[in-house]
């Protein structure tokens, strides 16, 4: 699946031929996509490339082959680089706060950086990002006095600033505790204007639970992209449940009906066939492409 | 949703121009406006997080503390002090720069680098911000400023300020703090800015190395000793506009500095490498204006003013003394009349010849190597010649003169400064003004003269000063008189005042006598004076003549001790050191 796009009803970013090298590991090879609007989910295992992909959508970093297109603009071009970036709202992986800044010193910052430089205008998007992820009563707090899932959730905020028509999330839901994820997978679902928005993450049931588009990235390529019922599907009369493990199976695991859950091309002894889940289907692909 | 072979999506309604991959105009037009807004913007939070920072306020404290003890130590006057509160904003420069380097490497330092990329303010509009943010530290600076002139007005300032040295100082604050930004933007990690501030320190603590006039170029001189011993200020020395300009200068290219590092279009780019040619001449012409030499017209004039006080200074009588001081100095007057007055009050007669007050330059207060940089040995060594006429390098029994820049402005030291004054006043009643001794000579000892405790008794009643004044050594110090050893005795206020003349050296039984006399009432004493006042004047009335004549007991005096430092003074020595015999004060 070298090449794989997303047939979209409004394609606004478009990626083609993306390859990007750090040395001899090649973390991008020759990667299109299309987005729309709306949110898209990016699974892939660590060092498959998502987190290199998300900071090229960002401008943040620059392949070495291949372009992007953001809007129409090509972040090659000083100029159109800007003019994306006005419109970008980005959480990288690993965000270090400026510790010393309370909350909402730090988002007025990051609002000014987003040129939001009206004062009134600053403050509202200040205190409705704050409520968006419920911290509007933190907002004096230092930010070195805030746990680990409340920082997420700042880096969360200082993100959705200005309303972003292109919202990039690098793993938002790590550290956040079940509450919290649920919240976010609220928020953003409601996001006003329906922005594109791609969010890397680990957990298959966030993707499942609120992202119409999935692209699984393995090994810096595209092995899927498509709905999440579709990623599933990739896994339909593969996915078993069982009392006994069977080490044909490609995966086994024990759920918490004390029963065997079975990945793998071959039934064990007496077992049922079951629904596939997003998960299934993911780690279908990410067996077929080596990475187990 | 399939998957297909990767051809292009279909541009739609409310989406920018996609399909042919070009944006309109009207997305990439950026407008200026934005940019300067998002710039003062990050300007008004960079500013008060300067202003409120720690290390600012520390800088502030300290260089307050600086200005504090420099201008203390010395007599108010403007073109001295005006470089002296500079020296407190150096301080405050230093830790500006550590503050700004923090400031402008706080991204990198807080793993935000990847964030702050993505952000549509580049990062040479951080830069500019943070640059323009160094508003803040200008409250700090005028602050210590505005503190240091009060202070300076307060006790007695004489002259006026000068605008460009105290912008000088303003400018020197601002340019640490564009230092700061340059190294911020390469080196984030907070030593790279504590090195920052110690290396603009650095030609500081090593401008006594320097030469000539390249005193001027480093920050700050902070001492600037000659300037407050002179009687005014003089054209051109030290060279404030070519500071002023140097300063700048470093400013602009410290920010050019910044800004390349950070600024990527290639107009931007063209726009610094002019500014940075700018700049680099600006220092340049800042640095030959600073090393030229000072005007021979304004050096012959000072010489003048040295050599021949009276063609300058403005001369008043009062209570038959004259009282000769520089232009601008009147307002010392009365400080010293009280101590002359109090003396005179009690004297029953006065010599014949009027006493005169004066002031002078003290030709060991000019140092040629930087006031007369650049200027013929010849020329040189010819002004030297006309300084060393000064009116003080001629004995007089008539006359004593002060030093400029040495009258304190209050406190114990201007409590030290009047008995010194009415002491001298004293010794002219009493005759013990040689007019034979040169002051650079030895001074002579009254030993066992009954008129040196009867000065001493005077100066004391004169002005009250503190007993801690007055202690004496217990016999630390001593004199060889005629192959004895004499203790001697020097007020423990020290020289305050630096009075030039032809004083004695005065002794400590003399001292402990005084110290008997004030405990008698006294009219008693000044009964037993007047009568014979011409009895007491002669040099051949002794202490003990004295005492029995006020009815009390000679005082033991401490035998010389065998340990101590010398004090260092012509004729002083410590006990049991070989030194040069005094003369014995004769009328």
């Amino acid at each position: 699946m070298d090449q794989m796009t997303l047939n979209v009803r409004t394609a606004v970013v478009r990626v083609d031929g993306l390859s990007r090298r750090y040395g001899a590991t090649r973390a991008l090879d020759q990667v299109d996509l299309t987005l729309e609007r709306g949110i898209t989910g990016l699974l892939g295992p660590n060092g498959a490339g998502k987190t290199t992909l998300l900071s090229i959508l960002a401008t943040v970093s620059e392949p070495d082959a291949g372009r992007v297109s953001a809007f129409g603009l090509d972040p090659r071009d000083a100029a159109e680089r800007v003019e994306i970036r006005r419109r970008l709202g980005y959480l990288p992986q690993e965000l270090g706060y400026h510790r010393h800044f309370t909350v909402a010193a730090f988002l007025d910052y990051v609002a000014i950086l987003k040129e939001i430089t009206d004062r009134r205008r600053r403050a509202e998007e200040v205190a409705r990002v704050l409520a968006a992820v419920g911290l509007e009563d933190r907002a004096r707090s230092r930010i070195r006095a805030l746990s680990g899932g409340m920082r997420q959730r700042l880096g969360i905020a200082q993100a959705l600033l200005g309303s972003p028509d292109l919202l990039i999330l690098d793993e938002p839901t790590a550290g956040l505790d079940p509450e919290q994820r649920l919240r976010f997978r609220e928020l953003l679902s409601g996001l006003p204007g329906d922005p594109v928005t791609v969010l890397s993450t680990h957990q298959a049931d966030d993707i499942a639970a609120i992202c119409p588009q999935v692209v699984v990235l393995l090994q810096g390529q595209v092995h899927f992209a498509g709905t999440p019922s579709e990623l599933a599907a990739t896994a339909a009369g593969r996915a078993w449940a069982a009392g006994e493990r069977d080490d044909r199976a490609h995966l086994s695991w024990r759920g918490g009906d004390n029963r065997w859950r079975h990945i793998g091309d071959h039934p064990p002894a007496g077992a049922e066939l079951v629904s596939p889940t997003v998960e299934d289907g993911y780690l279908m692909l990410s067996h077929a492409a080596g990475g187990r | 949703m399939t998957a297909t072979g990767g051809g292009p999506a279909l541009p739609a309604a409310g989406t920018a121009a996609l399909a042919d991959g070009h944006a309109p105009a009207s997305l990439i037009a950026r407008s200026r406006d934005v940019r300067l807004r998002t710039v003062l913007g990050l300007a008004r939070v960079e500013a008060p997080l300067l202003a409120r920072s720690l290390l600012a306020l520390a800088g502030l404290i300290a260089g307050g503390a600086v200005v504090w003890v420099l201008i203390a130590t010395m007599q108010p006057l403007w073109w001295s002090a005006g470089w002296r509160i500079g020296a407190g904003q150096l301080i405050l420069g230093m830790t500006v720069l550590a503050a700004a380097q923090l400031a402008a490497g706080r991204a990198r330092r807080d793993s935000m680098t990847d964030l702050y990329a993505s952000f549509p303010a580049t990062a040479g509009t951080r830069t500019l911000g943070y640059l323009v943010g160094l508003a803040g530290a200008v409250p700090a600076s005028l602050v210590l400023l505005g503190a240091g002139a009060v202070v300076v007005q307060a006790r007695g300032a004489i002259g006026s300020p000068s605008v460009t040295v105290l912008a000088a100082g303003v400018v020197l604050v601002i340019a640490a703090g564009a230092v700061g930004i340059a190294i911020g933007t390469r080196f984030a990690h907070p030593l790279a800015g504590v090195i920052g501030a110690l290396l603009m320190f650095l030609p500081e603590a090593t401008s006594h190395l320097s030469s000539g006039a390249g005193l001027w170029l480093v920050p700050w001189d902070i001492l600037q000793n000659q300037l407050g011993n002179l009687p005014g200020p003089l054209a051109g020395y030290p060279p404030a506009g070519g500071h002023l300009l140097e300063l700048a200068g470093v400013a602009l290219l410290a920010g050019v500095v910044a800004l390349a590092m950070t600024v990527r279009g290639a107009w931007a780019r063209g726009g610094l490498a002019v500014a940075g040619v700018v700049a680099v001449p600006v220092i340049a012409f800042a640095a030959v204006a600073q090393l030229s030499p000072v005007p021979t017209t304004e050096l012959n004039h000072l010489v003048t003013e040295i050599a021949d006080p009276a063609s300058v200074q403005h001369c008043t009588t009062a209570n038959d003394v004259r009282y000769c001081l520089y232009p601008g100095f009147g307002r010392d007057l009365l400080s010293l009349e009280a101590p002359v007055d109090g003396v005179l009050a009690r004297v029953p007669a006065r010599p014949g010849q009027a006493l005169t007050v004066g002031q002078i330059v003290a030709p060991q207060d000019i140092t040629n190597e930087y006031l007369f940089y650049g200027h013929s040995q010849q020329q040189v060594t010819r002004w030297n010649a006309q300084i060393m006429r000064e009116p003080a390098s001629v004995p007089s029994a008539s006359a004593f003169y002060l030093s400029v820049g040495r009258w304190p402005a209050g406190g114990g030291r201007l409590a030290d400064a009047h008995f010194n004054v009415a002491l001298t006043a004293a010794e002219w009643a009493v005759r013990l003004l040689s007019p034979d001794t040169l002051p650079t000579e030895q001074p002579c000892v009254p030993v066992d003269q009954a008129r040196e405790p009867i000065a001493i008794w005077l100066a004391i009643l004169a002005t009250h000063p503190p007993a801690s004044g007055l202690q004496n050594d217990g016999g630390m110090t001593a004199v060889e008189v005629h192959n004895t050893l004499v203790p001697t005795w020097t007020n423990a206020g020290g020289p305050v005042g630096q009075i030039n003349g032809s004083a004695p050296q005065l002794t400590d039984a003399g001292y402990l006598l005084a110290k008997a006399m004030t405990s008698l009432p006294e009219q008693k004493v000044s009964q037993v004076l007047r009568g014979t006042w011409a009895t007491w004047l002669n040099e051949h009335t002794t202490d003990a003549r004295l005492a029995a004549a006020l009815g009390i007991r000679m005082p033991s005096v401490p035998k010389p001790s065998l340990a101590g430092p010398g004090p260092g003074q012509p004729g002083l020595k410590t006990v049991g050191q070989p030194g040069p015999q005094s003369p014995v004060c004769t009328s």
